[in-house]
C-alpha cells in the first residue's frame, strides 16, 4: 500500500478499508501539521490488521500520536496533563490501559515508526498528548469489517473540529465572513500572491479589485470579476495566501512607477498609509522625499482603473512611466506618452492616469 | 477565632498542634458558615460577553477607553468598540492584518500592531469611524512567513512606544519578495529571522525613529510593564527555550534565542547557529521567571499590571500573565534580588468558568478584567470574558519572597496555624530545564527540598520555610498541603513556583 492511497480524501479512504479486506499488513503515513492536526483525520482497517504506521512532523512543534481505547482520548489527555515531572520522561504518554499505542514525542522535522494490531472492532481515537494540544489535534482509527458503515467525514462526530470544517467547505461558505455586511470599496491588508509581503488587497463596486503594494509602494496587479477569497489565510495562523477571484488583465512590469530628473532610477520610497474618501483608500508615500497620494477608482464603463495622483512640492521634471505589454493602455490626463514615459507638464499638482484593459 | 501567638514552632511540636486545633474547628464555625463550599467562585465571577453574530473572536488586542468601553481586534482585521452599559458593539476599523495588540488613545484614535506595521487609527470627522489608517512605523522586515507576528503596543511614562517582533518558522518559507534586507546568515534554525528586527524588541521614540532595543526572543507574545515601569515580555517554550519565560527587557541585552544575533551592530558576519552553545550561553541574560512548561503554562501570553488598588481582590499592584492552553490566569510575584528581577508564578482562577486562550487582558476602571481568547490556529478558545472581583479574599498566596535560608510565604489571609506549621504541608522540589537548541526541554537535575522549619509571623500572615538547601539555576516548585487560613477558608491554589537565578545575600539568622 503505498502512501498516495493513504494521504487522501475521505471518500477514498472506503477504498483503502476494501485493500485492507484480508487484514493483511497495512502501511501509512500520518504528519503533524501546522494548526495543531493530522493530514489524515481518519483511518479504516478491518479487525486484525497490523499496521506500520510512521508518524512525520511536518509542524514546528513537537508532537506525539497516541491511540486510545474507544471513548478514552479526554481520560487519556487529562491523565497526561497530570503527569507532572515524569510527563517529558514518559514522552507526555501515561501508562493506562486505556493507550492501545503511541509514538515517543516527535521533534519538528522528525519522523517516527510504530506498528500494532487491533483485533476488536471500534473507533479508536489517536491524538496528540503534549500539553494543551489533545483537545484539538485528534483523529480517529475505525476498525471495523463493513466499512461502509462509517459516516461521511462531516458528520462524523469522532474527528476533530478542525478536520471536519475542511471536510466541508461549503459550511464555512454560509457563515458570514465579518460581523458587518461587506461593502465596496473595501479592503484587506493581507499576504497577496505576487506581491511583497506587506499586500493589500482591494475590492471596488463593479467587481473590480486590485492589490497595492505597502512595501513597494505601489500598484501590482488588477483583476475584475470578483474580489478575494479570505479563507485560507483566515484558517490558523495565516500561513496561506489570499486567493484572487477573477481575471487578472494587469500586472505592473515598470517597477515604481514616478521618476524624477532620473528616469532609471526608482526613487527611495516610504509607506505612510491612507485616508478613506468615500470608503476608497487614499494611499499616501513618500518619493525621493515627496509626498505622493493615490486614489484608485474603477472605469467607470468596462475593466480599468482610473488613478488619481497629488504630488507635493517638486523641483525639476517629473515622469510616469507606462510600459507597453503590462495588459494595459495608458491615458494620462496631462502630458504625452514617449517611449513608455509621461512627462508631466511643470508644476502638476494633480494629474490622473486612467489603465484601460486591453 | 483569637489570633494565635506568634509562633516558632519546631517539626516536632508543629506535628502536635493540628491535633488541638482539628478538635477546636469539629464544630462548624460562623466562619466556615460564611465560605460553605469555599471555591473560587465565591471569590471571582466570569461573565461572557455576547458578541455580535458573525464576529470570529480570535481576539488580537485588548483596551478599555477611559469612559470603561472595551476596544478589541482581532484575528480577521476588525476593531471594535463595546459599551458594556448597552451591551453594544460598533465597528471602529476594519481590513487590518492579523492585528495582535492594541492602545487606545481616545474614542477617536487607537494605535494597533497589526503584521505589517504600527497603525494609527483616527476617526477625524467624528462619526465614530475610522477614516485614517496612518503608519507609525513599518521600519522592521517582512519575509512573508507566517509566524512573524508582531505584539504590542504598549507605551512608557516617558511617551516612548514598544513593539515586539516574532521570528519566522521554518514550517513555511518566505516570499520571493521581502521588506527589508534579506539576510540568509538568519536563515537557518526552526524559527529564524532573515530580515530586521526579527526576534527582537524595539523602541518607538517620540520622535518617530524605531530603535532596536533588546534581542533574543522567539514568539514574544506579548509585552507589558510592572508598577516600577519595569519591562517585560513572556516568551514561549520551542528551540533554545527549555520551557516558556518572562524577561525583564533592557536595552542592549540578549535573552537567547540566537537567531536575531545576526541584527545585532557588530556581531560577526556568521550565522549564530555555528557557535557553541556554551558561547551563546555567555551572550544571553536569563529569564525573570520561567514557567514549568504544561505544569504551569504552556504558552504565556499578555503581562498586565494589576493598577486597580484592591477592586480585583488581594493582588493590587502586582502582574498577571494569560495563558493559551490552560483555563487560568498566572500571577507574578516579582522581586528584585542581587540587583536582578525574578520570583515566582501560580495558577489563579482556576476552577472559574475562564476558558482557554486568554491571549488578552485589560483592566476596566471599575477593576473587573477583560480577557480575550484566541486559538489563531493552536490550542485555546474563542471570545471575550469578564472577570469581577465578588468582594470576599480568598486565601491565597500574596507573595513569595526568597530569603538566604528560604523562602517567605504571604498569605492573603492570617494562617491556621496548626496547617501551617506542619513541613509536610509545604513540599519542595527542584530542577532546571536545559538551554539547548532542541525543542523545550525535560527537567533536570530533579531532586525533592525538604523543609527543615515553619516559622509564623506575628500577624499570622506569613509562613518563614527554611529549606535544606538553596542552590541558584533551579526552579523551585512548591506544591503546599491542606493549609487553612485562620477562619478556615481553604487555599485556593497549592502550587508556586519560584525561579530561583541569585541567592539572597546576609546571615542566616540565628535560631530563635
Amino acid at each position: 500500500m503505498n502512501k498516495l492511497l493513504i494521504r487522501c480524501t475521505p471518500a477514498v479512504l472506503g477504498l483503502l478499508s476494501s485493500v485492507a479486506a484480508l487484514a493483511q499488513d497495512t502501511t501509512l503515513t500520518i504528519r503533524a501539521i501546522e494548526g495543531l492536526k493530522f493530514d489524515v483525520p481518519r483511518f479504516v482497517v478491518r479487525p486484525g490488521t497490523r499496521v506500520h504506521l510512521t508518524v512525520d512532523n511536518y509542524d514546528d512543534m513537537a508532537h506525539n500520536f497516541v491511540l486510545t481505547m474507544p471513548g478514552a482520548r479526554l481520560r487519556v489527555v487529562n491523565t497526561a496533563l497530570n503527569l507532572s515531572d515524569q510527563a517529558v520522561k514518559l514522552n507526555y504518554v501515561p501508562r493506562t490501559p486505556d493507550v492501545v499505542a503511541h509514538t515517543a514525542v516527535v521533534e519538528p522535522g522528525k519522523a517516527e515508526k510504530i506498528s500494532f494490531v487491533v483485533q476488536q472492532e471500534g473507533v479508536y481515537p489517536y491524538v496528540c498528548t503534549y500539553p494543551g494540544h489533545g483537545y484539538v489535534m485528534y483523529g480517529a482509527l475505525y476498525v471495523t469489517r463493513r466499512p461502509g458503515s462509517v459516516p461521511p467525514l462531516e458528520k462524523d462526530p469522532n474527528i476533530a473540529a478542525n478536520r471536519s470544517e475542511n471536510g466541508d467547505a461549503h459550511a464555512g461558505h454560509n457563515q458570514p465572513a465579518h460581523p458587518y455586511e461587506p461593502t465596496f470599496p473595501t479592503l484587506y491588508r493581507t499576504f497577496m500572491p505576487d506581491c511583497g509581503p506587506a499586500g493589500i488587497a482591494v475590492g471596488l463596486p463593479g467587481n473590480q479589485s486590485y492589490c497595492w503594494d505597502a512595501g513597494a509602494c505601489r500598484l501590482r496587479y488588477a483583476w475584475s470579476g470578483g474580489f478575494v477569497d479570505m479563507t485560507d489565510q483566515w484558517d490558523g495562523n495565516g500561513r496561506k495566501p489570499t486567493h484572487v477571484i477573477g481575471d487578472v488583465y494587469f500586472r505592473d512590469k515598470a517597477g515604481f512607477p514616478i521618476r524624477f530628473s532620473n528616469t532609471i532610477v526608482e526613487p527611495q520610497v516610504k509607506f505612510k498609509g491612507y485616508r478613506l474618501v468615500n470608503r476608497y483608500p487614499e494611499f499616501r508615500y513618500i518619493a525621493n522625499g515627496i509626498e505622493v497620494r493615490e486614489l484608485i477608482k474603477p472605469l467607470e464603463k468596462g475593466r480599468g482603473l482610473v488613478r488619481q495622483f497629488s504630488l507635493g512640492p517638486v523641483a525639476g521634471p517629473v515622469y510616469f512611466v507606462c510600459k507597453p505589454g503590462d495588459g494595459v493602455k495608458y491615458r494620462p490626463s496631462v502630458g504625452k506618452i514617449e517611449g513608455g514615459l509621461m512627462r508631466l507638464p511643470t508644476g502638476t499638482k494633480q494629474f490622473t492616469i486612467t489603465m484601460i484593459a486591453e | 477565632m483569637k489570633k494565635p501567638p506568634t509562633a516558632s514552632l519546631s517539626t516536632r511540636f508543629g506535628r502536635l498542634l493540628p491535633l488541638v486545633v482539628a478538635a477546636l474547628f469539629s464544630l462548624p464555625s460562623a466562619a466556615s458558615r460564611h465560605f460553605p463550599a469555599d471555591t473560587i467562585t465565591d471569590y471571582y465571577e466570569v461573565e461572557n460577553i455576547a458578541l455580535p453574530k458573525g464576529l470570529t473572536a480570535e481576539t488580537g488586542g485588548l483596551d478599555v477607553l477611559p469612559d470603561g468601553r472595551l476596544v478589541a481586534c482581532f484575528h480577521r482585521g476588525e476593531v471594535m468598540i463595546y459599551d458594556p452599559k448597552s451591551k453594544a458593539w460598533k465597528l471602529f476599523a476594519e481590513g487590518l492584518h492579523d492585528p495582535l495588540g492594541l492602545l487606545a488613545i481616545s474614542p477617536r484614535e487607537m494605535l494597533v500592531m497589526q503584521r505589517p506595521e504600527l497603525t494609527r487609527l483616527r476617526d477625524t470627522n467624528g462619526d465614530g469611524v475610522a477614516d485614517d489608517y496612518q503608519t507609525v512605523t513599518d521600519d522592521f522586515g517582512l519575509s512573508g512567513n507566517y509566524h512573524e507576528f508582531a505584539f504590542g503596543p504598549i507605551r512608557d511614562k516617558q511617551g516612548n512606544i514598544f513593539i515586539a517582533l516574532n521570528t519566522a518558522s521554518n514550517g513555511a518559507g518566505i516570499f520571493p519578495e521581502v521588506r527589508g534586507r534579506l539576510d540568509t546568515l538568519g536563515r537557518p534554525g526552526r524559527m529564524y529571522s532573515c530580515v530586521p528586527y526579527r526576534g527582537w524588541i524595539m523602541k518607538l521614540t517620540p520622535d518617530g525613529k524605531l530603535h532596536p532595543f533588546a534581542s533574543g526572543f522567539r514568539s514574544p507574545n506579548s509585552i507589558g510593564f510592572d508598577a516600577a515601569g519595569n519591562l517585560y515580555a513572556a516568551d514561549n517554550q520551542g528551540d533554545w527555550l527549555g520551557t516558556s519565560k518572562l524577561y525583564h527587557v533592557q536595552e542592549g541585552k540578549h535573552y537567547g534565542h540566537p537567531a536575531s544575533l545576526v541584527w545585532k551592530e557588530g556581531f560577526p558576519d556568521i550565522n549564530p547557529l555555528t557557535l557553541p552553545v556554551r558561547a551563546l550561553d555567555s551572550l544571553r541574560t536569563v529569564e525573570s521567571i520561567a514557567f514549568p512548561h504544561s505544569r504551569i503554562a504552556n504558552s504565556p501570553t499578555q503581562p498586565v499590571l494589576d493598577e486597580t488598588g484592591g477592586k480585583f481582590g488581594p493582588f493590587a499592584g502586582k502582574m498577571l500573565i494569560g495563558e493559551m492552553d490552560h483555563p487560568y490566569l498566572i500571577r507574578l510575584m516579582l522581586e528584585t534580588v542581587d540587583g536582578q528581577m525574578q520570583g515566582a508564578c501560580a495558577p489563579f482562577l482556576a476552577g472559574t468558568a475562564l476558558r482557554r486562550g486568554n491571549n488578552r487582558l485589560a483592566f476596566a476602571p471599575d477593576g473587573s478584567l477583560y480577557v480575550g481568547q484566541t486559538d489563531h490556529g493552536w490550542a485555546g478558545a474563542r471570545g471575550i470574558q469578564r472577570i469581577r472581583w465578588k468582594g470576599k479574599v480568598p486565601m491565597e498566596v500574596a507573595d513569595m519572597k526568597l530569603t538566604p535560608t528560604g523562602f517567605d510565604l504571604t498569605f492573603t489571609q492570617p494562617l491556621d496555624p496548626a496547617t501551617a506549621s506542619e513541613v509536610i504541608n509545604f513540599q519542595f522540589k527542584r530542577y532546571y530545564y536545559e538551554y539547548h537548541q532542541a525543542y523545550g526541554s525535560k527537567q533536570f537535575d530533579l531532586k525533592p527540598v525538604p523543609v527543615t522549619a515553619v516559622r509564623l509571623s506575628a500577624d499570622g500572615k506569613t509562613a518563614s520555610l527554611t529549606l535544606a538547601e538553596m542552590k541558584p539555576g533551579y526552579i523551585y516548585e512548591l506544591e503546599m498541603g491542606p493549609i487553612r487560613s485562620a477562619t478556615n477558608q481553604k487555599l485556593m491554589n497549592r502550587l508556586v513556583c519560584y525561579t530561583l537565578n541569585r541567592l539572597k545575600k546576609g546571615d542566616r539568622p540565628s535560631n530563635p
